[in-house]
């Protein structure tokens, strides 16, 4: 009998400290990302900094609130390599055999395409920040949802843009991947229904070095626009090499990486009327401008007037979405898919896995600040048109 | 075509061509005389490139003026390397062929040690700064200053390095060795020097063509790797072990990539470097120089 009892009590203890040790148990949130390879330089200015950014404000309050306890965040983050089979083999990994409570996405389009049949399959949610690409989104793959602006949201906003500042004719490259195919294909779409004249297209492979001879050609067919779908380094390369043979049409415009700091940079005192893929800056609001501070303090560098405050917005609503019901993915998923979040960017909602409050937009480099010139619902400052000439 | 777009395409070729032929030409000091197939070898010049990017960003050197301390760094980087890695596979491997299936296995852990400190150190962000991009006119054609001068220093450094192999009596010592290794010892030449230095002139070689490329692209930890393809390619079309065949078929190189690329499209690029590669493979099997 009191032996008995002692096995109780005993048990009963165990029992208070393994659950003890469960709330104090860290979240544990998986993800790989490209820390090496090509894909790094995106990466790690839009993507990484944020998530280790978030994970260290939250641990600072505390932790997640999990079900009425709070638990610290503990980020598992390996790099990818840039490789399709290594992201696909870690994320297999992360949620099949560590059986990480959440995942965060890769970097980048293609990365994200990889994994998201697999997150979907084995039920982990994941708000992708830096995917966009229709293919995607038309898998309408229920686990799945895209923060960023789609190819035809950005490609309509472009189009309607350029026929407000009257531009009748255009130049395009673009690079020759699943998101440049994409968006050009958009691009085409759009130009077409506004009657406006594609005088010349040529497509580049990722990691070009030289692009002056398409650039040459394009200069003596004088469009009023010259589009670029380009990644970072491209970004820099087209508008070097059009400001060196002064090739300065009425529009400017180059896609991912004009809203990266290193873009001012690179052109020192050349970006000023050059347009590009952004999204909002630290005058879209005061948690904008908040999130601004706190990741120059802790990263020295200012984040991209991009895609980095929608990463950052990705886990502001995973945070409440956890908040709401606790670590049960079905249920985030189901919080995710029906509410709305407050963030960085303002309201959010998702409708069919994208984001329905953020509409396409237009930046441009003005006096060293990358505003948001189109729509006026989300612009920072007014658009300036023509472009000055190079320096 | 009109003449001036011509004029233009030619010196483009010519531009890109000379880094294809400095980044090859390194390499073949290594593979072609050594026969240390460094795969490597485009993450010493990424080396190159951060250390003429920390000078000048940091101490405010000229680029220009950390040429010589790349070349230098990366020399000593070089003695280094073959003195941990490579010596001991001298000795340890039966014969050359061993060696050389070796050393490309040690040169391929490199890579990613290489790499991955640079990683650590840097981290993957994109940096760069900008040098001498004033563009300059000559009779229509256009082109940036820092393109220039890239082309002038790898032709000056290849014609130099030609000169030191042809003429000077190290020169002979280094092509003696290549041709018979026991002979050049029998004879009197000290390859247990030599050997490390030729090395370390490959790596020294890699270190300029990075701090040359700093000057006109944007640098990071993973920007060798694509150099250490082409100047496979490079290698092998011009001949293992001939500088001069490093040099043409580089410049070649570059022409067909540019004049295809403004008649094709640049998506095409690899595509047209591939078929120059298959067709002088086919009816010069040891490359347009070798001897």
């Amino acid at each position: 009998m009191l032996r008995n009892s002692i096995c109780i009590a005993a048990s009963l203890l165990g029992l208070a400290a393994s659950t003890a040790a469960l709330a104090d148990e860290a979240v544990r949130i998986g993800y790989a990302i490209a820390r090496t390879g090509p894909f790094a330089g995106g990466a790690q200015v839009s993507q990484e900094p944020n998530y280790l950014l978030w994970a260290e404000q939250v641990n600072a309050k505390g932790g997640l609130m999990v079900a009425g306890k709070q638990r610290k965040v503990e980020l598992i983050g390996y790099d990818d390599r840039s490789d399709t089979e290594t992201v696909v083999r870690t994320y297999e990994k992360l949620m099949n055999q560590d059986k990480v409570d959440l995942v965060l996405p890769p970097w980048g389009t293609g990365q994200t395409f990889a994994v998201a049949t697999l997150a979907n399959k084995l039920g982990y949610p994941m708000i992708a920040p830096t995917a966009s690409s229709k293919k995607l989104t038309d898998m309408k793959l229920p686990f799945v949802f895209t923060i960023l602006q789609q190819p035809d949201q950005m490609m309509n906003a472009l189009a309607d843009m350029l026929v407000a500042q009257g531009v009748k004719t255009v130049a395009v490259v673009h690079v020759d991947d699943l998101f440049g195919l994409e968006n050009v294909d958009a691009l085409s779409k759009a130009l077409a229904s506004h009657n406006i004249g594609l005088l010349d297209k040529k497509s580049y492979p990722l990691g070009v070095k030289d692009l002056s001879p398409v650039l040459k050609a394009m200069k003596e067919k004088n469009p009023d626009a010259f589009l670029g779908i380009t990644y970072p380094p491209d970004t820099i390369l087209v508008s070097k090499q059009a400001r060196e043979i002064g090739f300065n049409p009425k529009i400017f415009y180059a896609a991912v990486g004009t809203a990266f700091p290193l873009y001012k940079a690179q052109l020192t005192g050349n970006t000023e009327g050059v347009m590009g893929m952004g999204s909002w800056n630290a005058k879209t609001g005061a948690a904008a401008k908040d999130y601004f501070a706190a990741h120059i303090a802790k990263f020295q560098k200012e984040p991209d007037r991009w895609a980095s405050a929608h990463a950052y917005a990705s886990l502001q609503i995973l945070q409440q979405a956890v908040e709401k019901v606790g670590l049960d993915r079905a249920r985030i998923r189901d919080a995710i898919a029906g509410g709305e979040f407050q963030t960085i960017l303002g309201p959010i909602k998702f409708k069919d896995g994208m984001n329905a409050s953020i509409p396409g937009t237009v930046s441009q480099w003005q006096k060293g600040e990358f505003e948001v010139v189109w729509p006026k619902t989300r612009a920072t400052a007014t658009l300036v048109s023509p472009k000055p000439a190079w320096n | 075509m009109t003449f001036t777009l011509f004029l233009d395409l030619l010196a483009a070729g010519l531009i890109t061509g000379g880094i294809y032929a400095i980044v090859a030409i390194g390499l073949n000091l290594q593979y072609g005389l050594m026969r240390v197939m460094n795969i490597a070898h485009g993450e010493f010049l990424m080396l190159g490139a951060y250390l003429t990017y920390v000078l000048h960003t940091t101490l405010g050197l000229n680029p220009l003026a950390t040429l010589p301390i790349a070349m230098a760094a990366l020399f000593l980087v070089g003695l280094l390397v073959h003195r941990l890695v490579l010596r001991r596979l001298v000795h340890s491997s039966p014969n050359i062929d061993v060696f050389e299936a070796r050393g490309l296995v040690a040169s391929f852990g490199l890579m990613f040690v290489v790499q991955n400190l640079a990683l650590m150190v840097w981290g993957a962000d994109l940096r760069g700064y900008t040098y001498l991009a004033e563009p300059l006119q000559l009779g229509g054609v256009i082109m940036p200053h820092n393109r220039l001068l890239v082309f002038a220093v790898v032709v000056v450094l290849s014609a130099g390095l030609i000169a030191v192999l042809r003429f000077t009596l190290i020169g002979k010592a280094i092509r003696a060795m290549m041709q018979a290794p026991l002979g050049a010892q029998l004879v009197g030449i000290d390859t247990a020097r030599l050997h490390p230095w030729c090395f370390g002139a490959g790596l020294a070689l890699a270190g300029v063509a990075g701090a040359l490329l700093s000057m006109v692209y944007e640098i990071s930890p993973g920007m060798g790797e694509p150099y250490t393809i082409t100047a496979l390619i490079v290698i092998t079309l011009g001949g293992y072990g001939s500088i001069v065949g490093s040099l043409a078929a580089g410049l070649l190189l570059g022409l067909v990539e540019t004049f295809g690329m403004h008649f094709t499209s640049p998506s095409l690029k690899m595509v047209l470097s591939y078929a120059v590669f298959i067709g002088v493979l086919m009816f010069k099997p040891k490359g347009l120089f070798a001897k």
